[in-house]
């Protein structure tokens, strides 16, 4: 992974200086102003936190597609959860309910702005460093999978 | 007050106010707020949009008088566009109010203004709250908002910004207070998370008197607005000067596009005023560098090179030559000089999408492939040679892009694999990664169509013609030479491997040499290119016109027979505009023009239907628009294109002096005419009568008119009849 990281990382700067030398540094900036964005604007940083059942933690965006969803998915290490054991609501206030409810009649509904919950009953182990969370989403109106991953170690709940 | 999501979305067509550099959406009952289905689930869609970035949610005005108070829905008496803009009327509590809205280029935004009038007889106070969203992104990635934003207040505005996007908000009348999420703010700079923000201004209406309060939402890239601002100012103009300019723009383009007329089919004429309205709505120049046409809106709202690609020809029919100029040198200045793996380019690339910024992503596999027919019909219209060398250069760098993804065995162009290179180049990179698994990139781009496309396999070989036509204007033999004989190979390819006998029909596609059995309208791209003989073109169009595939609402994406059709899925059985044009141009290619006059009056029926405005698809099982932009490039232009190329058959070369026009009017018909019809430096009236062709050229010296029956040379300034051939027996 780190081996990866660091190409990636050499490769994104080579690729940036000619950016920046065939059509101008204000390219770069631009860009950028799109990447921070899309990264800081789905997932909320350090809202991975273990429960006492499971996990849970938040979007304040939805992952690239807005609609109708008639599937969500979350997997822990590629494996993953039984929709009966993941729960959701839209923030501030939206009711919880479960992702197996959900489907092409009952779909989840999303749009932009629209800050999702999710809950877990599926235990991850304490103080066992990063996890990789992967969600996917399947719209009802246009068919191929919509997904999202990030890795973070979960805070622990903090005790009252 | 009920909010926009609780009223539902409107049954009435949306509120669409543009110019160059600006939108402002609406449902057009009051406010700049606008619900519509977006895949699959409502959205709201309304507020301002300016320099392609949305710059709001929905923008709404509450009145109120003492404990009273209302909303302009709730009031409305009447509403409706006038020319460059919209208003509405409201009576309330004894109080008259009229409402003017407007989007303004300079600064780019949306300008409301409001008069207001008591029936009283003594001085009453209105009290007003505007509302809105901040959003402050460009409708690139669809569903982000940002969560981070930077706002103050400046002594003659409201000022918040995102990173480099920036938005101001003013008013002629000073606000008492302001709220930030519904709580008093003084103004001072704060930075984070914002839903709302509200400014209270108090209006006094003195008894006979009318009083007037304008505000203005302006905003795009920061740097621009402060240049923006810095030259016209914060106070916003009334609005109905606004409108009046968009209106005099309008006007003043309109007069230089041509006139149709079709006695025998008045709607072709309406649906060509509406559709040519519509395109106009598109044009969009949202910086000084950046010229084009966005897509559609609400949710397409940028400038999207396969779909100004399709938008282009259309121009050129219309006359703009200078904007179709423009715009191909905006999106060629980001032709990829070389492997950007970030962005998904390769040497010789056009962009997918562009915003300013300058802010653009490649990536997709046809895109690039629908700009060398583009440049050479601009070639052949304007009949002007003198930059024909640096855009043959160009155009072969598209060559070259498509010969590197081209198998060596049998010609054909490969596509696929595009988004999941993105993936992998940002594998190692960010913390958190995103992706759809849309393993290709065609027209069509949530399906899986790898890896031989038939109409992709058009696009390479009108991208090889082009090339070639190009490279000889710019006295290239050599690799002129290589690229014809590159796409006669193609039509041999194609006619030897996608011909379907069980069918009568095309192959969608082949994929590790066997062919994709599948029945979609793309197909039908290969008739309209001329690569099968005239019986086979018949059958195609025959079994095209089948009720798995055409309905009455237009043509579907997919045969309603296949397995895996869905009438909800956007490119798996939804009907598609689009795919109406494709079909009812190959029937007048296979000689069928009462279909193909049927087909485009399909396509009318649908602008009736809606208001004007033309949406981009519907279900496969009902004419219901689903998942649709309301206006989309894609639904108009190819439809014009049609009256002048296939219907009226006309074939312009100016770079020869030369026009071939071969009417393929329905046998009935009695007679049509065009007025104005720009060509090379001058313009051409046609008048048809069955069988006569009368023909006024105003331009400078002769022009060649051959109408099937040889070259005739015919003067300026006078009127030429010609004979028209029998059409040949089909």
């Amino acid at each position: 992974m780190a081996d990866l990281r660091v190409s990636s990382v050499l490769r994104l700067a080579t690729e940036a200086v000619g950016l920046g030398w065939d059509f101008g540094l204000e390219t770069l900036e631009a860009l950028a102003w799109v990447a921070r964005t899309v990264q800081a604007s789905v997932y909320i940083s350090d809202s991975l936190v273990r429960t006492d059942k499971g996990f849970r933690f938040a979007l304040a965006n939805p992952p690239l597609r807005i609609g109708a969803f008639s599937s969500l998915r979350v997997l822990v290490e590629g494996v993953p959860i039984p929709p009966e054991q993941v729960r959701v609501r839209l923030t501030p206030a939206g009711p919880w309910k479960v992702s197996s409810e959900f489907g092409t009649e009952h779909p989840l509904e999303l749009q932009a702005g629209s800050g999702i919950e999710f809950d877990t009953d599926w235990p991850i182990e304490a103080k066992s460093g990063p996890v990789r969370i992967r969600l996917e989403l399947q719209n009802i109106a246009i068919p191929p999978l919509v997904w999202m991953e990030f890795r973070e170690t979960p805070r622990e709940i903090p005790t009252p | 007050m009920t909010s926009p999501m609780d009223r539902g979305p409107s049954s009435a067509p949306p509120l669409l106010l543009t110019s160059l550099a600006s939108a402002g959406l609406g449902d057009g009952r009051g406010d700049l707020e606008c619900v519509r289905e977006s895949r699959g689930a409502p959205t709201e869609w309304g507020g301002v949009y300016a320099q392609l970035v949305r710059l709001t949610g929905p923008w709404r005005i509450e009145l109120a008088l003492g404990d009273a108070h209302t909303d302009l829905p709730s009031c409305r008496q009447e509403a409706g566009e006038f020319p460059g803009g919209w208003t509405s009327r409201h009576r309330w509590n004894d109080l008259d109010v009229v409402q003017v809205v407007a989007a303004s280029p300079q600064p780019p935004g949306v300008v409301r203004e409001l008069f207001l009038r008591s029936g009283s007889d003594r001085e009453v106070s209105v009290v007003l709250t505007s509302r809105f969203s901040p959003y402050l992104f460009p409708v690139l990635v669809e569903g982000i908002r940002p969560v981070e934003l930077v706002a103050e207040t400046l002594p003659d505005s409201l000022s918040i910004r995102h990173l480099g996007f920036a938005l101001r908000a003013s008013s002629t009348v000073g606000s008492d207070r302001t709220l930030r999420d519904g709580r008093p703010w003084l103004g001072d700079k704060y930075h984070g998370p914002m839903d709302e923000i509200a400014t209270v201004h108090t209006v006094r209406l003195a008894p006979g008197k009318t009083a007037e309060i304008r505000w203005q939402i302006c905003g795009g890239l920061g740097r621009d607005l402060e240049a923006s601002l810095s030259e016209v100012g914060v106070r916003a103009r009334p609005a109905k000067d606004v409108a009046a300019l968009r209106a005099s723009d309008d006007l003043r383009w309109t007069a230089s596009t041509p006139e149709l007329h079709f006695p025998d089919a008045p709607e072709l004429e309406a649906g060509y005023r509406s559709a040519r309205a519509g395109l106009r709505r598109l044009y969009s120049a949202p910086d000084a560098s950046m010229v084009g046409l966005v897509a559609g809106y609400p949710w397409y709202s940028a400038i999207w090179s396969r779909d100004l690609a399709v938008m282009l020809p259309a121009l050129l029919w219309l006359g703009d030559f200078d904007w179709v100029a423009r715009s191909l040198r905006s999106v060629f200045r980001f032709q990829s000089r070389r492997n950007v793996e970030l962005l998904a380019g390769e040497p010789g690339e056009l962009p997918m999408q562009l915003a300013p910024g300058p802010i653009f992503l490649y990536g997709t596999s046809d895109s690039t492939l629908r700009f060398p027919a583009v440049v050479e019909q601009m070639h052949r219209h304007t009949g002007d040679l003198t930059a024909v060398r640096d855009w043959a250069g160009s155009v072969h760098r598209i060559v070259e892009w498509g010969v590197a993804r081209t198998d060596l065995a049998t010609g054909l162009l490969r596509h696929g694999g595009e988004a999941e290179e993105i993936g992998l180049a940002t594998a190692g990179l960010a913390r958190i990664r995103y992706g759809i698994d849309s393993p290709d990139t065609t027209i069509w781009d949530s399906a899986d169509r790898r890896e031989h496309a038939l109409d992709v396999q058009v696009l390479w070989w009108e991208t090889l013609r082009s090339a070639a036509r190009l490279l000889g204007h710019a006295t290239d033999p050599d690799r002129g030479s290589t690229c014809e004989a590159r796409a006669a190979r193609l039509i041999t390819t194609i006619r030897a491997k996608y011909l379907w006998p069980e069918q009568e029909y095309l192959y969608d596609s082949l994929r590790d040499g066997a062919p994709v059995a599948r029945v979609r309208p793309n197909a039908l791209r290969a008739v309209s290119a001329g690569f099968f003989d005239p019986g086979t073109a018949r059958g195609v169009v025959r079994r095209a016109a089948r009720a798995d595939l055409t309905t009455e609402w237009g043509v579907r994406s997919l045969s309603a027979d296949d397995p895996g059709y869905d009438p909800g899925a956007y490119h798996e059985g939804q009907v598609w505009t689009i795919a109406t044009a494709w079909a009812a141009e190959a029937a007048f290619y296979a000689g069928d023009p009462d279909a193909g006059v049927g087909l485009l009056r399909t396509i009318v029926h649908r602008y009736e239907a809606e208001g004007g405005l033309a949406n981009e698809c519907y279900r496969g099982d009902r004419p219901e628009a689903f998942n649709s932009c309301y206006l989309l490039g894609f639904s108009v232009a190819p439809f014009l294109s049609l009256l002048f190329e296939r219907l009226w058959g006309i074939y312009v070369d100016g770079v020869e002096r030369s026009v071939r026009i071969v009417p393929r009017f329905p046998d009935r018909w009695t007679s049509a005419s065009i007025r104005h019809l720009r060509v090379v430096d001058g313009y051409l009236d046609l008048s048809w009568s069955p069988g006569r062709l009368v023909v006024r050229w105003i331009g400078n010296g002769p022009l060649t008119v051959d109408v099937g029956s040889g070259p005739r040379s015919v003067p300026a300034r006078e009127e030429t009849a010609l004979e028209l051939p029998r059409p040949p027996e089909t």
